[in-house]
């Protein structure tokens, strides 16, 4: 019995781990990647081994986080594996497009999902309806998009007299990030809002809260690791969000998607160092930021966590 | 303190009248059990009465006001929810101190008054553990203790007892009356357990399909019933029903069902033929004479101080009794019974609303 309790144990192990290194095996080769020159990026056979098989540089961090000129300032090189391509310009707009649409998605999306749940705001089918928002491929959307948001100033202007524009501006891509990623939010955070027992918010307000009160010190805080969750969700898909960005901004915004796309030279193909560099860079504020709520990642999502 | 009057209250959920045409006074410090079985709208009632529901139509006062309109908050009331409603991300302090907290009482004025408040229900111990690792009893004095603490006028409860084992559901009846006693304020409480309602009630409303069936004190409920649903909700066992008929037999009226005849005086008012004997186990005795129906046990059930006994004397369904455990009784004995026909209750066999007779001399005992 415990024999082959134990045996299954092992078994399972070996799957597990199996499994682990097929998952992990493309961020290795990433990681790997970002610490080879130039030579040693697609020799074959791969050079595993740091120190044993390649000797690792810092040619591809240094070149992405170039500081001072760029090519344009004499520090052109004769091979464009040796050329810095400053990548802070991307790391800005990334990080304020995407913090300022997920934060502000949550909010909206949360204060939805509470409507949504106590009252039945937009009646039954209405979640379903916010759906199929996301039904739409965004390739669909994509060129609509571009005329749409070249063509709003022109109405702006005719209508308002004021000139506004949202094609290559970061409001432009925000607003777009919001509503494309609205839907996630309004349903996961219903799930969670729905779990929390109404007699708690009836209880708070017959001892003399007010709705928002209720909201901020009952409802709220029940739900935080469900908002944790869901932002981290709707981070992650902002991030690495690159067909509306591509579409809908060039040259004013940049984001990390988009410019790791370019990295392509007509002489030496693609550039995988630096491309591997700027992976790995983008990675790591989404694993910092999974490990900093890891406590309210497995309360979140064990759906429905509230215990009566 | 104050009384509560609810004036003519109906609340409609899309079709369903949850709670038609409710009328009450309620009298300051009284204790009132509402009782019914589930969607009788008795708890519907309470959350009219704490405004957590709005009135289809209808009026709520509190003391002299008027307060139909007016938010929950404002209503200075104290309610016990179903499920307790703790809240679980705070500790037992900040529970018991959460509604002083909200109306910004000094910190520690309100550390003073939550520690009373805490020793009068023995929660001391545990003001710094989350409601999570509470029993079922400890919870049940942390959401009472959350409530007494802002001296409510109109205490509500939603069958606060219901989560508990069955010792300890006693237990907590009786000091639910004590805590009645000391505090003086009105209470208004809601159950589907007529245990419950009989053992706390100054008064019991019984509710069924959102209509109160009858307002009175708890021996006025037991003993004279206005309909056969009263009366069969009240009491363990439940009162016997022998479904018949009354005729008239000569210069008498008479009760006749299969195998069992009562004789009557005449009604007080005239109904369909079809009627329905009502008669509780306990009046129901077993004699050794003749004189009686004879009948055969059936089935026994001990209760350890009495013994409930079913009787087949002929009838569709078998009669229980209840007698004294000390008369020894078995499966299959033959016996006389008789029943307390000043006891009996009759019910109209359609309405099911009680038939007030006077009881003829000399009937069948």
């Amino acid at each position: 019995m415990t024999r082959r309790r134990a045996a299954f144990g092992v078994f399972r192990h070996v799957v597990l781990s199996a499994w682990t290194l097929i998952v992990l095996f493309p961020v290795a080769w990433m990681v790997l990647t970002s610490f080879k020159d130039a030579g040693d990026w697609v020799s074959w056979p791969t050079r595993w081994f740091p120190f044993l098989d390649f000797e690792p540089t810092l040619l591809n961090y240094r070149q992405i986080f170039y500081i001072g000129g760029t090519t344009a300032s004499g520090e052109l090189r004769r091979e464009a594996s040796e050329q810095a391509y400053a990548i802070w310009k991307g790391v800005v707009d990334s990080g304020v497009i995407v913090t300022i649409a997920s934060l502000a998605s949550l909010v909206l999306g949360a204060a939805l999902a509470y409507a949504i749940s106590r009252f039945r705001t937009g009646g039954r089918n209405y979640p379903y309806t916010i759906l199929t928002v996301r039904m739409l491929p965004p390739i669909v959307i994509a060129i609509p998009m571009l005329i749409y948001y070249t063509s709003l100033p022109e109405f702006f202007r005719a209508v308002f007299n004021v000139r506004v524009a949202f094609f290559d501006t970061y409001h432009g891509l925000i607003l777009l990030y919001i509503v494309t990623t609205l839907p996630y939010v309004i349903w996961m955070m219903l799930a969670f809002i729905d779990a929390v027992p109404r007699e708690l918010e009836h209880a708070a307000r017959l001892m003399g809260a007010t709705r928002l009160t209720t909201l901020r010190v009952v409802v709220f805080p029940l739900v935080a690791s469900g908002m944790a969750v869901t932002l981290l969700f709707v981070f992650i898909l902002n991030w690495s969000e690159f067909l509306l960005a591509l579409t809908l901004t060039q040259p004013n915004v940049l984001t990390l998607p988009v410019l790791l796309n370019k990295f392509q030279s007509a002489v030496e193909g693609r550039l995988y160092g630096p491309q591997a560099a700027i992976g790995t860079v983008v990675t790591l504020p989404v694993v910092v930021f999974g490990l900093l709520i890891q406590k309210h990642l497995v309360k979140g999502f064990s759906f429905g966590m509230i215990r009566r | 303190m104050a009384g509560l009057r609810l004036v003519n209250l109906t609340r409609r959920f899309g079709t369903v009248e949850a709670v038609r045409g409710v009328s009450l006074d309620i009298a300051d410090g009284e204790f009132v059990v509402f009782v019914g079985p589930s969607g009788s709208g008795k708890t519907t009632t309470l959350n009219l009465i704490a405004g957590l529901e709005r009135p289809t139509s209808g009026e709520v006062y509190i003391g002299d006001e008027r307060v139909t309109d007016w938010e929950a908050r404002d209503r200075n009331l104290g309610m016990v929810f179903q499920s307790l409603a703790l809240f679980p991300h705070m500790t037992v302090f900040d529970n018991i101190a959460f509604p002083l907290r909200i109306k910004r009482v000094p910190a520690a004025e309100i550390g003073e008054r939550v520690r009373a408040v805490a020793a009068t229900v023995h929660v001391e111990r545990l003001l710094g553990t989350r409601p999570a690792t509470l029993s079922g009893g400890e919870a049940q004095r942390v959401a009472l203790a959350r409530t007494i603490i802002v001296h409510p006028a109109v205490f509500l409860m939603d069958e606060p007892l219901s989560g508990l084992d069955a010792k300890l559901r006693v237990e907590m009846r009786t000091e639910l009356k004590r805590l009645h006693a000391s505090l003086g304020a009105t209470f208004v409480y809601v159950t589907h357990d007529q245990a419950e309602a009989m053992t706390m009630a100054d008064r019991i409303v019984v509710m069924r399909d959102g209509v109160i069936q009858q307002v009175g004190t708890p021996l006025a409920i037991y003993i004279d019933p206005v309909n056969r649903f009263v009366a069969g909700f009240f009491g363990v066992p439940a009162m016997n029903f022998v479904d018949g008929e009354l005729a008239r037999d000569g210069a008498t009226l008479t009760f006749r069902a299969p195998a069992l005849r009562v004789p009557v005086a005449a009604p007080a008012s005239a109904g369909t033929p079809a009627a329905v004997l009502g008669v509780r186990p306990e009046h129901v005795r077993l004699a050794d004479t003749a004189g009686g129906w004879p009948a055969t046990v059936s089935l026994t059930e001990t209760l350890g101080d009495e013994t409930l006994v079913f009787l087949d004397y002929g009838g569709p369904a078998s009669l229980v009794a209840k007698v004294d455990a000390e008369d020894k009784i078995a499966v299959g004995d033959r016996r006389v019974f008789t029943i307390r026909t000043d006891k009996l209750v009759f019910f109209d066999g359609v309405t099911g609303q009680r038939i007030r007779f006077l009881l003829a001399e000399g009937a069948h005992t």
